[in-house]
């Protein structure tokens, strides 16, 4: 559930527009923020705040690639696997990132530690290939510092 | 040549107000604070500036399609949503230097006479965006932004907008889309933003790169600009290049700077033991360059008389160690999953002929499939409702033309010939 002071964090924000579903994706990701991903409870408390229906709130956070409409691992691991990572062999990695976490892109790992997606360009090219894992920046990935990687998300040093 | 945009990119941390202020920042707003809007139209139309987004559309036309009676409330978007396979120039400007994006969105809400300014920045740039909250802050306090900046009675609030993904966002319609709180698919055109934009007002979407040139065009004049550009090209460019090379990066060089300075000079060409086959020039969505366009200036005529598009200017180079075929599906990968799905040519078209393509590379192509993905082609690039699609085609069919020798040798194999070889 949201706090008092959270909703009208939101409130304030949503106001800043003309109308109030401009503040949707705001709110969304907010909750997102809150809850790992969007639960069919945080479309219900995103739905008096922004005017819409929980249904246009699904519209959206089924359309946009950053929203989460299933839980995911405690870090989202996004390895680009655009054109110039392609090329620096994001697709070996990705197969890598399934064996290591013994679980398909998008699925949570046994742990529960993390979550492995593809992800379209990061604007990383000169670092390829690259990921986000969260939000932080990671480049020139091989097989082994993506061991190293998956391996210090499990110990809970990044997040 | 002297570094204008990146100016400040050898700062180890972006610089904050005292720091931007001390090299001349903000001093173009106070210039621009105290002329006429029309006249600075003008003078940006001797430039010649265009959009650095990828469209290259003149930005005083845009302008000038506006009008100066456009009716209020009126909107200036910046478009931070760079998501172009290949292209990285917009996140240096955003990350390094958040009060250069400021001042460029200031003097050209003035320029506009805009009412309101929103930066658009991906998702995938939210610390890019913290960084230029937090400036824009540091400038509101310091009366650079809100009301009455610098004592003028020009009044512009600047919100910044983090967006949740998808490639399309950047389109400007769908952009606007993004921004009152829909899905992000592509609006019909007419009307044109700067007559129905944001909430139905008049709304001009501008690249970021582009827009940040606009202040120095305004405190040194359209000749000093001119004069930056070599081979036909106009101002300064934030290039780069990435893919098969040596050393990818990006520099800001004068416009027109070829493609042989680029990828050979400072990216330091193909790797060892490999050669440069061809090469994108303007990010995912162009036609092929070839070796024998290497000469060619990287400036928007000369890359569209070589039969290609300048794009963003974000080259992305193919070697000889790479089959074509794997680097095509590379490409096409990107548009399949990013087609907004709202018309069917792009929604199923585009992932039709990526099974079309990967049959070929798994050696499983029957004679005539190149025939076919070219006419798969030339079907969906004309009939989709957006840019998109065409641009997802460009690279597709260039690439089924140059490299028919080796897409056919595939189907005639029944293999694809790099396999093993490297």
């Amino acid at each position: 559930m949201l706090t008092d002071h959270e909703r009208s964090h939101l409130a304030e924000h949503i106001a800043r527009y003309p109308e109030k579903r401009a503040g949707a994706i705001y709110t969304l990701q907010f909750l997102q923020q809150k809850y790992s991903y969007l639960p069919d409870e945080a479309l219900a408390e995103a739905r008096d705040l922004c005017g819409l229906s929980v249904t246009q709130l699904d519209e959206l956070a089924t359309f946009y690639s950053l929203l989460l409409r299933r839980p995911v691992g405690r870090t989202l691991v996004r390895i680009c696997d655009s054109i110039a990572c392609h090329l620096a062999g994001a697709p070996a990695l990705l197969a890598e990132a399934q064996r290591l976490t013994g679980s398909p892109l998008g699925g949570i790992s046994h742990d529960g530690s993390v979550t492995v997606m593809p992800h379209v360009c990061l604007g990383l090219c000169d670092q390829a290939p690259a990921a986000l894992a969260g939000e932080r920046e990671v480049g020139r990935l091989d097989q082994d510092s993506l061991g190293e990687l998956l391996a210090s998300l499990k110990t809970g040093a990044e997040g | 040549m002297e570094r204008v945009l990146s100016r400040n990119f050898h700062l180890p941390q972006p610089p904050g107000l005292a720091e931007y202020r001390a090299g001349g920042g903000y001093d173009a707003l106070k210039v621009a604070l105290g002329q006429d809007p029309e006249a600075m139209i003008d003078l940006v139309d001797k430039t010649g500036l265009r959009g650095y987004g990828g469209a290259g559309f003149p930005l005083a036309r845009k302008w000038r399609a506006r009008g100066s009676d456009a009716p209020h409330p009126r909107y200036l978007v910046m478009n931070v949503d760079e998501t172009e396979p290949g292209s990285f120039k917009d996140r240096q400007l955003l990350y390094r230097d958040p009060h250069q994006v400021i001042e460029a969105v200031l003097v050209t809400g003035f320029i506009e006479q805009a009412d309101h300014a929103y930066v658009f920045v991906r998702g995938e740039y939210s610390e890019g965006a913290r960084r230029l909250e937090r400036a824009v802050d540091e400038a509101r306090e310091a009366g650079l932004v809100g009301s009455n900046i610098l004592g003028s009675g020009f009044k512009l609030d600047i919100d910044v907008h983090v967006s949740a993904g998808r490639y399309i966002c950047g389109e400007e319609t769908a952009l606007l889309n993004a921004l009152e709180g829909r899905r992000g698919n592509p609006r019909a055109k007419p009307p044109m933003p700067f007559e129905k934009g944001l909430w139905g007002a008049p709304t001009l979407v501008h690249n970021i790169e582009t827009l940040c040139h606009v202040p120095y065009i305004v405190s040194r004049g359209s000749e000093w600009f001119n004069a930056q550009g070599i081979n036909g090209g106009h101002g300064t460019k934030l290039y780069s290049v990435c893919g098969e090379v040596k050393r990818p990066g990006f520099w800001e060089l004068p416009m027109g700077t070829t493609a042989r300075e680029l990828i050979y000079d400072h990216a330091g060409g193909a790797p060892d033991g490999r050669e440069l086959v061809a090469f994108l020039p303007g990010g995912a969505s162009t036609a092929f360059l070839l070796p024998e366009h290497l000469d060619t200036p990287m400036q928007f005529d000369a890359v569209a008389a070589a039969g290609s598009r300048f794009g963003t200017c974000g080259i992305i180079a193919l070697s000889s160690a790479t089959c074509p075929v794997d680097f095509l599906l590379g490409i096409n990968k990107f548009f399949v999953r990013e087609s907004c799905g709202f018309c069917t040519p792009c929604r199923d078209g585009l992932p039709y002929l990526h099974s079309l393509l990967a049959r070929v590379e798994a050696g499983q192509g029957k004679p005539g499939n190149r025939e076919l993905m070219l006419e798969l082609c030339a079907k969906i690039a004309p009939n989709s409702f957006c840019a998109f699609a065409p641009g997802a085609i460009m690279p597709l069919e260039s690439g089924l033309k140059v490299f028919a020798d080796v897409i056919e040798e595939h189907i005639a194999r029944g293999a694809c010939p790099y396999r093993g070889a490297h």
